[in-house]
């Protein structure tokens, strides 16, 4: 079977459209980010969480109450995967798991319901927060940087940085996306975690994994065809590694699905991150990476 | 075909090094599953006989991180301003007030406490030798000494903690350093809060006891063997011979020791000695007549379990125990054994009277020793302790397990003990640090602390379990579907993916967390790639009109640079992760470079291998 017989698509001369559609759906996503902001999971914010499970769905007003006579008014409380799953979160605290105690105590003794067991309770304290962030923030620039260096050396510079400015579309476009959908489904939790750190640098690998597929042809291509232009041996290049890509993303994204829809909840906001990246990752390897070191060649020849 | 059989040699050997490393974790698994069906006695017996062997798989199986398998972790940090306060002297209301501004500045300040702290004294022109170390010390020296205490303290904390850990048993507990002022704490299996608090929390108890004469440490171990076999000696009462013909036979272990065991001929012997002995069996006085007994590593839950019964602690005489050795010794034949010592119950002196403790080197022999100082209110009842006991042994213990039990040679006088007979400055670095631990406590304050509950855990295997399989399948028929039998060669090349996979993991005892299986999910995706690269190439070089055998080896040799250079920069991103990320998103990096790096040798290597195979075989490869 052959989904893609030759095709003959003209990439580049699409390229302004698409780096308008881009600059469009990244700056919305961008206006989300702050207006709506993004919301940090515990890990990079500090705190005590609980994770609760009910034998019949709790109500959250009860809750709430419970909490409000310990002092635990203010808590965050959100649905956990399911309805009967729930989380509670508060910033305060205090040594050892004292506040995880107190939480529990007060549950214990102010709700009807008794019927709750504990599945998780974490607590971070002020610092490991700060310093999970700024580590989170040297991984991301590592691997790009990394990639720029590795891209550049194998091929050459233009490459590297038109690879990495793909990669930076990526993860903007990517953390707009969370920050919209953020909130939108109990059934969807798109905080930022650890977890989602590791999904944006998967993001980041799997895209530059396409692109440096795509820029090989090019090499491949540029030697072969001496006498087209570089936008010609670009969209020639794209046009021979389509059925490949698309056939290579198609197969993760059906993983990732599986993964979305039949992972539990633990992993759903990875999965579904993940699910986002690849595929605005499959698309700025196709639109945004040559079309970027194409550009730049150009800017150069009018110099 | 010539260098085919290479190719081929190199494939069986990865297959069979990987099935070796994944046997330990099939055998664990078929012994959890055995261990399930069997109830109560059987089970006990079953684990009774084959102890080594579950030991030996559990140990080399591929282990499930705590998000899995439920427990709890916990990150440490050494509390530093509390100790410069613990060893600061002659402190005041200046020192005071100083030390509670440091504390303030330094819960919203990043810089780390100490130079904080040289500040202050400094903007106030107070020398900080007013209160640490020499008189004439400049400030620089003082500030370096807190730096190499906090250190210290740091390994303290860690020994402290290990040493609790250990002697309550924790099964497959995981210590770690990080950074300079952390210790993290993996705890499998513990649920409970308060078992954390016992664990990591509470100053250490470091204790001086008087070892039991020998003979008096061997008659009790006599009187427990005949008591267990039976032969119950006259000075025991009547009350425990009736309560042990109560309970003797419901007692599953006595069971076990009065011969469940096949009496093949070869094994009588054994079975008779252990009928006769059932504590001997397990405990070998020491021959030397020291008093001491040997306990193998694999007998001390058995032997414990022994000496804990209400009965065998009825026949033990009145300021009477047994403690354990803190650390296993390796026996001529290579097996672990632990040291169990006969002791008075009622310390001669407990470890706040410890000043100082110094490991050095004896500069006449070059042998490692130990210097000990004590206060002096110590030092009195020292010289009273150890006058009166010369040429006996006194343990010293800290939370009831013993570091060494030195032999008084003299009254010593004054608070300065020189405690020889290491084997290694290791061991005497050790005693000191225990020796300090009751000095000078090592306070920590949790800074993290999760725990999963195991439920939580099995949800998560078996959502992670499903998504697998479901990926796998999926995949497996899409790929048989585009490419007819050229996908089953890479659905084969993807089985051989994640037996090299697991097996890596199980050769490495990586831990498998639920981002890990997200990773190996992800892997296969990766897996996939390199194929379709190839695939695609080949068929690409079919369209061009090459014939079949050319068109495969050309595929494979051009689609060569781009597998190379994609999974390379996948790679370093893995690199990267795995440095910078923690616990659980490091096991997703581990595997995820493991899987890059074994589907890149199924893809290049074993489909092409499978390929020419056919070919020469005279078949013709579809490739859809």
């Amino acid at each position: 079977m052959q989904l893609f017989k030759k095709t003959n698509i003209d990439f580049m001369g699409k390229r302004n459209t698409m780096y308008f559609a881009s600059t469009i759906i990244i700056v919305i996503g961008m206006i989300s980010l702050f207006v709506k902001g993004i919301d940090y999971g515990i890990d990079f914010r500090g705190g005590t969480e609980i994770v609760i499970s009910f034998a019949n769905t709790p109500d959250y007003g009860q809750i709430r109450s419970a909490l409000g006579t310990i002092n635990y008014g203010d808590s965050e409380i959100k649905s956990f995967g399911n309805e009967r799953t729930i989380l509670i979160r508060t910033t305060k605290q205090g040594e050892g798991m004292t506040i995880a105690n107190t939480i529990m105590d007060g549950l214990r003794s102010n709700l009807a319901d008794k019927s709750f067991q504990v599945l998780r309770t974490d607590k971070i304290g002020p610092k490991i927060g700060k310093e999970l962030r700024r580590d989170a923030m040297y991984a991301v620039m590592a691997s790009l940087f990394v990639i720029l260096a590795y891209v550049a050396i194998r091929y050459k510079f233009s490459y590297g940085m038109g690879g990495v400015l793909a990669l930076f579309h990526d993860v903007l476009l990517t953390l707009g996306i969370l920050s919209l959908l953020n909130g939108v489904t109990p059934w969807l939790n798109l905080e930022i975690t650890q977890e989602i750190i590791a999904a944006f640098l998967t993001i980041i690998g799997l895209s530059i994994n396409d692109t440096v597929v795509v820029f090989d042809r090019i090499r491949e291509n540029t030697k072969i065809y001496r006498s087209l232009s570089l936008g010609e041996v670009m969209n020639r290049s794209l046009n021979d590694t389509l059925s490949r890509t698309i056939i290579t993303s198609g197969t993760i994204l059906i993983v990732l699905l599986v993964l979305l829809f039949l992972g539990g909840e633990v992993t759903r906001g990875f999965a579904f991150t993940l699910t986002v990246g690849i595929i605005t990752g499959t698309y700025s390897s196709i639109y945004i990476a040559s079309a970027i070191v194409l550009d730049n060649s150009l800017r150069k020849k009018k110099e | 075909m010539r260098n085919q059989l290479s190719k081929i040699i190199l494939i069986l050997a990865a297959v069979v090094v990987s099935l070796i490393f994944l046997y330990p974790t099939y055998q664990d698994y078929q012994f959890r599953k055995k261990l399930s069906s069997l109830s109560g006695q059987d089970s006990i017996s079953y684990l009774e006989q084959n102890q080594e062997a579950i030991l030996n798989a559990k140990l080399k199986r591929i282990k499930l991180g705590l998000d899995l398998q439920g427990g709890m972790r916990v990150v440490l940090e050494v509390d530093v301003i509390q100790l410069i306060d613990d060893i600061a002297k002659n402190k005041d209301d200046n020192f005071a007030a100083i030390i509670k501004e440091v504390r303030s500045e330094a819960s919203t300040n990043d810089e780390s406490v100490i130079p904080i702290f040289g500040r202050k004294f400094q903007q106030r022109g107070i020398r900080l030798s007013r209160y640490f170390g020499n008189i004439r010390d400049a400030d620089n020296a003082v500030l370096s000494y807190l730096n190499g205490e906090t250190e210290k303290a740091v390994d303290r904390a860690i020994e402290i903690v290990r040493n609790r850990v250990d002697q309550y048993r924790v099964s497959e507990p995981n210590i770690q350093k990080q950074g300079t002022r952390r210790i993290i704490v993996e705890l499998p299996g513990v649920k409970d809060e308060r078992e954390v608090q016992t664990l990591l929390q509470g100053t250490a108890k470091l204790e001086f006891r008087l070892l039991r004469d020998p003979a008096i440490a061997y008659r009790v171990m006599q009187s427990i063997d005949d008591f267990l076999a039976g032969k119950v000696s006259a000075d025991t009462a009547a009350a425990s011979k009736t309560a042990k013909k109560e309970e003797k036979p419901k007692d599953a272990l006595d069971d076990l020791l009065a011969g469940n065991k096949p009496a093949s001929s070869d094994t009588s012997k054994e079975a008779q000695f252990m009928k006769q002995h059932p504590f001997f069996s397990y405990v070998s006085p020491d021959q030397r007549n020291t008093g001491e007994g040997y306990v193998l590593d694999i007998n001390r839950d058995r032997v414990m379990r022994l000496i804990a019964r209400p009965d065998v602690q009825r026949i033990l005489p009145i300021d009477f125990e047994f403690l354990w050795s803190a650390k296993t010794d390796l026996s001529p034949d290579g097996k672990k054994f632990y040291r169990i010592y006969a002791v008075k119950r009622v310390p001669e002196l407990t470890g706040g009277v410890v000043v100082n403790a110094r490991a050095s080197v004896d500069p006449n022999d070059n042998r490692p020793i130990v210097n000990m100082e004590m206060n002096a209110e110590g030092s009195r009842e020292w010289a009273r302790i150890t006058g009166a006991n010369v040429n006996k042994r006194i343990a010293i213990t800290l939370d009831n397990a013993v570091f060494s039990a030195p032999t008084v040679i003299n009254k010593i006088v004054g608070g300065h003990s020189q405690i020889t007979g290491m084997e290694s400055p290791n061991e005497a670095r050790l005693l000191e640090i225990v020796l300090r631990a009751g000095a000078l406590p090592a306070p920590v304050s949790i800074i993290e602390q999760r725990s999963v509950g195991a439920s939580l855990g099995e949800d998560s295997i078996r959502s992670g379990l499903n998504s697998t399989l479901w990926a796998v399948i999926l995949t497996v028929l899409f790929m048989l579907f585009y490419y007819h039998n050229a996908g089953a060669m890479a659905d084969v090349a993807l089985v051989f993916n994640i037996l090299f996979l697991l097996g890596v993991m199980a050769g490495f005892s990586a831990t498998l967390t639920l981002p890990g299986i997200a990773g190996v999910v992800l892997t296969l995706g990766i897996a996939v790639d390199a194929n379709v690269l190839i695939n695609e190439r080949v068929r690409e070089e079919l369209a061009g009109g090459k014939t079949l055998r050319a068109a495969v080896d050309a595929g494979y040799s051009k689609a060569f640079s781009a597998i190379f250079d994609s999974n390379v920069t996948t790679f370093l991103t893995g690199v990267v992760l795995y440095q910078f990320g923690s616990g659980p998103v490091q096991g997703f990096a581990l595997t995820l470079m493991i899987g890059i790096v074994a589907s890149m040798f199924s893809a290049i290597v074993i489909t092409h291998v499978i390929f020419n195979i056919m070919m020469d075989k005279g078949l013709s490869p579809n490739f859809g």
